[in-house]
């Protein structure tokens, strides 16, 4: 059958193009690892042609999403007629296999580039990256092999996915203008809309993809084994890699902190937890490779922290996109049945590398001379041990799924009944992580006053005088002013504190305050402000939203402020009023004006509108709203709102109906307000020749308001033969209403439906508000580590020239 | 020995030794049944809402009442202080964490698992094509 208006073209080239690219990767990988230049060539060429087919591929994908050709998966799931152009991009990386894409982007672009740098190293290197982009591809491949599926495909036709095959309407080959659920696909996500989308994702994978270059170049040294002459451009890639995949995450952080209701800018879940561990692990090879460079003597560190770090960004591939995370991420991906192929390629390199690694283990280079335990480099290596142990535990609590899926009780090899759990998983990794930090900080201060070889400690400490009485001053009024005298707290505040000030003491004296050596510097100072920032603002979080009225000892209930519209209510030092909301698109904003008192009076502070977006996709979703400034932020959200339309809410006089079966003397507690209690049962059901006439119930209630005020009504129930009747009774002054419904025979008692008039309701939201002291610091320290790395690159790049 | 030996000896240590802390600190899925017999102690149980009896939000305590389901299928009240999640009647399956009391189990933090949170819902439904 020809189906009309399908653009059979785009899915034949972007399929088309997919097959060759998987080819030429594949023949790239070969070629490189043969022997001799004119192979070196081709894989060269082979590995140029992958680029360009992949290219070609990812343009096709990006114009049939621009087009709107809903006859695509893809398309459909991903793009809307209303999806303002701008956020195309992120429509394409929403998905799985968009992601993907993006991912292969970067080492297409990553390993271009080092066919022209890598030089002598060319092949063995590069070769790597055909490997990866192989498996990469394999994953939207989407060809069947007998019933088995390799990869999942971009330009899959809605009309070809196996659940739809042979239903009645791809027998119309007029389907796409027959029915409208091919006008217009279900469009991005609205939670995906906003910028962080655009930036966060490309950046995350450009650090994904960067720290295949240290691990290539591991890769190659021990094919090689040549364990000197690429030392210096894997040291240039690995900082690119921190300080790449260090924006990513942060990027990450500040996205959630900004736009989303997770309650602050880390929160401990599996998918940040596994693009952190990478990053801390590729920070200590980085280290180390610096110790490498200067004085030799750690190649097996060296060579173990790099594919590790690579290895552990599979790791991380396979924990999200497998769907293993399902019950403990709020943001993992949807499972694609991906799961077997993304094994395989994590097990691949895992075994390939790591069995290299041991099958050269022997013939490493290793220390001539132990390291002094006063030297510069003995320190930096314990360093880098604090962070691989560090990245490990995070690594290993975050298993647990990977654990029930392995041991369980459904496991392979059957070890423990129940699936196990983290209970509290913030505090968890808080306990264990938070001396891991002071370790680090303590070293990256007290690593500035140690030098290579060996530092007389007369010496050490002599250097170190200013720094260390700056510090704890600087502690001393810190705690103080912030009233924080938790010891833990306190040392990590000491340490972080000593590490900022330590570098920036370092800078000014080897470095002269010139910008040329001050790479190291400002990312370590970076590095101590984001810590103190990320103490600072969470250890002394504010909760200025305690409902007073409703206070209940350890009940987090008495976080959540009720707010009437046009009330005013007092919220820590500020007084804040729900003015009003207004309906913008997707979202309900609610505006909330803050005030302070000044001299007795209420001057207005600030106004602020979180709000509600409705999103059908993911449930509605609350969005903060933040009032920055320099010491504070104020982070406010809605947690509570009746979201209901006028319709869904009715036209109806009464709501809230409320039912209540009570016995005479019961008592009930009304709507929150009033005391209700069935005085009597008034009966009269006269009877004749053994037959009921008809029964008239009469229930006597008091109702009791909070003031004490006291009101008696009786609805009635009338019963004859089939018919019933009520006649009601209402309390014109509280806006109540009493109907006397009906009389439950199995328990037989009476029973009454409350309503409540619309006007006595007035309308409220539940505000959380928060105050984060300090949070500018950890931003700071964030962009100061960015800045700093990219100086060190700069800097390595500028010498190699010379 | 070397110092650096030493060292990656004592680093391997504590990661053992992490490991058996989180053996020993971790706990496994439980039930209502399991959660009461051990009272006041936090437990994880996964559930799901159960619509047939009633549940009320009382907006000015800040109280969530409902009725729950383990997977074994024993029921229990569970009352929850903090705001109703948006869209909790939709939850597919609840994950509670908290502590059974004499007469509820009272939760503290609550994770839903709805049903178009992880399904993206767009597959071609043929009965609304037919419309």
């Amino acid at each position: 059958m020809n189906y009309i208006g399908e653009h059979l073209w785009a899915a034949e080239l972007g399929r088309g193009l997919t097959a060759f690219s998987f080819v030429f990767a594949l023949l790239s990988t070969f070629a490189y690892y043969s022997k001799g230049e004119d192979w070196k060539t081709v894989g060269r060429l082979a590995f140029r042609l992958h680029a360009i087919t992949l290219f070609g591929l990812i343009g096709t994908l990006f114009f049939i999403m621009a087009n709107h050709y809903f006859e695509f998966d893809y398309v459909w799931k991903h793009t809307s007629l209303d999806l303002p152009p701008r956020y195309l991009f992120s429509a394409f990386w929403e998905g799985q296999e968009g992601s993907f894409l993006l991912w292969m982007f970067w080492n297409a672009i990553l390993g271009w580039v080092l066919t022209y740098t890598a030089k002598n190293f060319e092949g063995p290197v590069v070769g790597v990256f055909a490997a990866v982009q192989a498996f990469l591809v394999s994953m939207i491949l989407g060809i069947w092999i007998g019933d088995y599926q390799l990869g999942y495909s971009p330009f899959n036709l809605v009309r070809e996915l196996p659940e739809n095959l042979g239903l009645p309407w791809t027998q119309f080959e007029d389907y796409l203008t027959r029915f409208p659920n091919f006008m217009d696909g279900s469009g991005l996500n609205p939670l995906l809309q906003n910028y962080w989308m655009t930036i966060h994702p490309p950046t995350l994978f450009l650090g994904f993809a960067s720290t295949l270059i240290p691990f290539s170049y591991a890769i190659a040294g021990l094919l090689r084994k040549d364990y000197t002459s690429w030392i210096s451009s894997a040291l240039k890639w690995s900082v690119f890699s921190v300080g790449i995949l260090g924006v990513g995450i942060l990027m990450g952080g500040a996205w959630a902190y900004e736009a989303l209701s997770f309650g602050g800018f880390w929160a401990w879940d599996p998918v940040e937890n596994t693009s952190l561990v990478p990053w801390l692990t590729m920070a200590a090879g980085t280290h180390l490779l610096l110790i490498q460079r200067n004085k030799g003597g750690v190649m097996p560190s060296v060579l173990f922290l790099l594919i590790i770090s690579f290895l552990l960004v599979l790791y991380s591939t396979f924990l999200t996109r497998s769907g293993i995370l399902g019950d403990s991420s709020v943001h993992a991906f949807v499972d694609l049945g991906l799961s077997g192929q993304l094994l395989i390629y994590l097990l691949f390199f895992t075994l390939g590398s790591l069995g290299l690694f041991l099958a050269r283990y022997r013939g490493l280079p290793k220390k001539e001379k132990e390291d002094r335990m006063d030297s510069r480099e003995f320190w930096m290596f314990i360093g880098a041990l604090v962070l691989l142990i560090s990245g490990l535990q995070i690594t290993l609590s975050t298993s647990y799924p990977v654990f029930n899926k392995l041991f369980g009780p459904e496991g392979l090899i059957h070890l423990y009944d129940e699936n196990k759990v983290l209970n509290d998983p913030i505090k968890h990794y808080n306990a264990i992580q938070v001396p891991f930090a002071i370790i680090i900080t303590l070293l990256i201060g007290a690593g500035q006053f140690l030098s290579y070889r060996q530092t007389s400690s007369k010496l050490f400490f002599q250097r170190q005088i200013t720094t260390l009485v700056a510090t704890t001053i600087l502690t001393g009024l810190s705690a103080w002013a912030l009233d924080m005298w938790n010891p833990m707290y306190i040392t990590l505040m000491w340490t972080s504190y000593y590490a900022v000030i330590a570098n920036l003491e370092f800078w000014i004296r080897w470095g002269k305050g010139q910008w040329n050596f001050a790479g190291a510097s400002v990312a370590h100072v970076g590095f101590g402000l984001l810590i103190a920032g990320a103490l600072v603002s969470n250890a002394n979080k504010d909760i200025i939203s305690q409902n007073r009225t409703f206070i209940h000892e350890d009940f987090p209930a008495n976080e959540n402020l009720l707010l009437s519209l046009g009330d005013t209510v007092e919220m820590g030092k500020y007084w804040a009023t729900w003015s009003g909301q207004n309906e913008e698109g997707y979202y309900i904003n609610y505006e909330l004006e803050f005030f302070e008192e000044i001299d007795g009076k209420l001057e207005a502070a600030f106004n602020l509108s979180p709000r509600i977006q409705l999103n059908e996709r993911m449930g509605n979703v609350a969005e903060p709203s933040t009032r920055h400034t320099l010491t504070k932020d104020i982070y406010t959200h809605v947690t509570y709102a009746d979201l209901r339309t006028e319709e869904e809410r009715g036209t109806d006089e009464w709501k809230n109906e409320f039912e209540l079966e009570l016995n005479v003397g019961d008592t009930h507690f009304l709507y929150g307000k009033y005391q209700l209690e069935l005085d009597t049962l008034v009966v009269d059901a006269p009877h004749s020749e053994g037959e009921l006439d008809y029964a008239i119930l009469g229930a006597g209630l008091t109702i009791t308001t909070l003031e004490d005020s006291v009101y008696k009504v009786m609805p009635v129930y009338a019963v004859q033969g089939n018919q019933a009747q009520q006649v009601d009774a209402e309390i014109k002054e509280l806006g109540l209403k009493f109907s006397f419904d009906r009389i439950n025979y199995e328990s037989n008692k009476p029973v009454i439906i409350a309503s409540e008039h619309t006007e006595a309701e007035v309308p409220f939201i539940l505000v959380k508000a928060e105050v984060f002291p300090w949070i500018n610091l950890l931003w700071l320290g964030s962009i100061l580590m960015a800045v700093g790395t990219g100086i060190a690159i700069a800097q390595r790049v500028k010498r190699e020239r010379k | 020995m070397k110092n650096s030996q030493i060292a990656i000896i004592i680093a391997i240590a504590v990661l053992i030794g992490f490991t058996l802390v989180n053996l020993g600190n971790s706990a496994t899925y439980s039930s209502f049944a399991d959660a009461s017999l051990k009272q006041g102690e936090t437990t994880t149980v996964i559930g799901y809402l159960n619509l047939e009896e009633p549940m009320s939000f009382d907006a000015k305590t800040v109280t969530l009442t409902f009725a729950a389901k383990d997977k074994k299928g024993n029921a229990s009240t569970v009352v929850y202080n903090q705001p109703k999640p948006q869209d909790f009647e939709r939850s597919e399956e609840i994950t509670m964490t908290g502590y059974a009391t004499d007469s509820a189990f009272i939760a503290t933090d609550i994770l839903m698992k709805c049903p178009s949170k992880y399904n993206e819902q767009n597959e071609v439904d043929s009965d609304k094509i037919y419309k």
